[in-house]
């Protein structure tokens, strides 16, 4: 187990978490010195509303890989609420509908990766991933490859529109945010899965259940991608089946920028979201910059090497 | 590391083929002809390249995840470099082979300069080698000489020369693994770095090698499917970073590391080529076949305990 779980919150900042929020703080500065319309309000709304999404799934996945596993199905799980949101008459009384079954969905598919990586023994690599085909194939075959139908307003409003510049789906994720930081570091819980993903055989020794822990946590991690699919389907109005594709490694790679060992223990939720933030003020950066697109795509290969060689450094 | 007794996963995957071969016969009579079996030989060619390296990789206890943007730049190097002059194709050819054996050794230098998981390793260099595909071609590019094809659909004495060597780089693959000193050292490594280390073994040369023969796999398959589809394109290798996985757990090779082996493999993409074969055959949509896939993923992986491995 790390000792990172036992200090305080004060000492866990200035200790573990430091490097990636003042990296956080130079890259803003930087951009913004360099390319001023990266901090004119419109592009600091349209990047915190591209975070949001992000975000959430990064919550879920943080919790998973601080058990040493991994989540390669949430980018599926967020496609599948996204055809949800879509499936029903596009009017605002279907949206109670939609929660429902798109958190229905997510309790399921969580607890078919938890079930196997715990009482099968299945590395979750594996089983999320093969979840994940699993779903993929189940949804093409729901929407006949075509899913036609609209958002309602509600989820749109949720997705894509703000409160005095700040976007609702900010709001929403730093709701998740804060409580999913609670349940981590303040409760019961959040102690047990550090300890089991510190040391499996440590934690069963004292006599902690580890498969409900690692059930539990895959099913936050499928919850927290459905909520984000149906953000995201608010947020680009249109549906298609592979909405949220690449977010299954982009939030792996933010849980690692922000400091989540991938092997499991060490790591905050407030470290993932930064790192969630890094990722997203680095591909708006290269934009305003005027390098072509790809460059999106290379930036992002070195800079996750790097953070994952600085930590790895560092312990 | 399994000497001697047949390793409970060849098994599984064996009896799951001649399950599914069994099922075939039954169901169509046209499916069992020879005719459409070689075709079958044909078609796991591609699958059974990509997963010969990663299973290199995998035995080593690694990862190998950016062969798909490996795949699609040399599939646009390829077709590109050639663009239709016949003169070209022998020098492009051993070109990109040496090109993809040297990316992959820079990802396994990596891991062991780093000591940063070969899973970020490889993510992070297949972003950096997808960018660079995309630099340079945004849609196919080039072409290859007519006569090309016959490395995807040659046929000699009604035998398909692809499907062939497939089969005696496989065999060649796994005499390497199971009689030289490096190939034992794979499995070592991979069954238990500290203890590999303190033995004196070359680890670092050994994952070094493991990635390198990954990268050249990978060039093999982007030839092979720039000779299929008469170009590359940028995203001609994107399903096989994940595909790639299928065949090497289906045969019996374990992530951890230090247990399974080639033949698995080989029987593993059999058993995917078969099984998309027979679902066309009974007119399954291509999106169900993604379910069965995955549901045999599950099955293959979950029948089966790993007692080693520990929770999570």
């Amino acid at each position: 187990m790390s000792a990172a779980a036992i200090r305080t919150p004060v000492q866990r900042l200035l200790q573990g978490g430091t490097p990636i929020y003042l990296f956080l703080v130079v890259l803003i500065v930087v951009a913004g010195v360099a390319a001023p319309a990266f901090l004119s309000a419109g592009n600091v709304s349209n990047m915190l509303q591209q975070l949001a999404p992000l975000g959430i799934v990064v919550i879920g996945q943080t919790f998973v890989i601080l058990l040493g596993g991994l989540d390669l199905s949430v980018a599926s799980v967020m496609a599948t609420a996204a055809v949800a949101a879509t499936s029903f008459s596009g009017r605002d009384r279907d949206v109670p509908a939609i929660i429902g079954v798109t958190l229905a969905i997510g309790v399921l598919v969580g607890l078919a990766n938890g079930l196997l990586v715990a009482k099968r023994r299945v590395s979750p690599f594996l089983a999320t991933l093969a979840v994940m085909v699993v779903l993929q194939g189940l949804r093409f075959t729901w929407t006949h490859g075509a899913p036609s139908g609209n958002v309602p307003g509600l989820l749109r409003a949720l997705g894509s529109q703000t409160w005095h510049g700040l976007p609702y789906a900010l709001m929403l994720m730093l709701v998740l945010g804060a409580g999913a930081a609670v349940l981590l570091h303040r409760a019961t819980f959040g102690r047990r899965v550090y300890l089991v993903g510190g040391g499996p055989v440590m934690a069963r020794l004292v006599g902690i259940d580890t498969d409900r822990i690692t059930i539990a946590v895959y099913v936050i991690s499928a919850v927290m991608a459905a909520i984000a699919g149906l953000v995201l389907s608010g947020y680009v109005g249109i549906v298609d089946n592979f909405v949220g594709r690449g977010f299954e490694l982009d939030s792996i790679v933010a849980a690692v920028i922000g400091g989540v060992a991938l092997s499991g223990g060490r790591g905050t939720i407030g470290g993932a979201l930064a790192g969630a933030a890094v990722l997203i003020a680095i591909f708006n950066a290269v934009l305003l910059f005027g390098l072509p697109v790809q460059a999106q795509i290379i930036i992002k290969g070195v800079v996750i090497v790097a953070a994952a060689a600085f930590y790895v450094k560092r312990h | 590391m399994t000497t001697g007794r047949l390793p409970t996963g060849l098994i599984a995957v064996t009896s799951l083929l001649l399950l599914l071969l069994a099922l075939g016969a039954a169901l169509s009579h046209s499916f069992i002809q020879p005719g459409n079996l070689l075709n079958v030989l044909e078609q796991a060619t591609d699958l059974a390249i990509v997963g010969l390296g990663q299973t290199v990789v995998v035995l080593t206890g690694g990862i190998d995840l950016s062969v798909g943007s490996l795949i699609s730049l040399l599939a646009v190097l390829t077709s590109g470099l050639i663009d239709s002059d016949a003169s070209m194709v022998l020098p492009v050819v051993a070109g990109v082979i040496v090109l993809g054996a040297l990316l992959g050794a820079i990802n396994g230098l990596t891991v062991v300069w780093l000591r940063v998981h070969p899973l970020i390793v490889t993510l992070g260099s297949g972003a950096v080698l997808q960018g660079i595909t995309l630099l340079y071609a945004k849609g196919p590019v080039g072409g290859v000489p007519d006569g090309f094809d016959f490395l995807a659909y040659g046929r000699v004495l009604g035998l398909p020369v692809a499907g062939v060597a497939v089969l005696l780089v496989f065999v060649i693959a796994a005499l390497l693994l199971r009689l030289t000193p490096f190939g034992r050292y794979v499995y070592a490594v991979g069954d238990d770095p500290v203890a590999a280390s303190l033995m004196g073994l070359p680890r670092r040369r050994v994952l070094v090698v493991a990635y390198a023969v990954s990268g050249a796999c990978s060039a093999l398959a982007a030839i092979y499917l720039v000779a299929r589809f008469g170009s590359g394109q940028p995203y001609t290798g994107a399903n096989y970073t994940l595909a790639s996985i299928t065949p090497v757990v289906v045969g019996g090779t374990v992530l951890a590391g230090g247990r399974g082996g080639v033949m698995g493999t080989l029987l593993g993409a059999y058993l995917v080529a078969v099984l998309n074969n027979l679902l066309n055959f009974l007119d399954v949509s291509s999106q169900m076949q993604l379910v069965v896939q995955g549901l045999i993923i599950i099955l293959a992986v979950s029948v089966v305990i790993d007692k080693r491995r520990v929770v999570a």
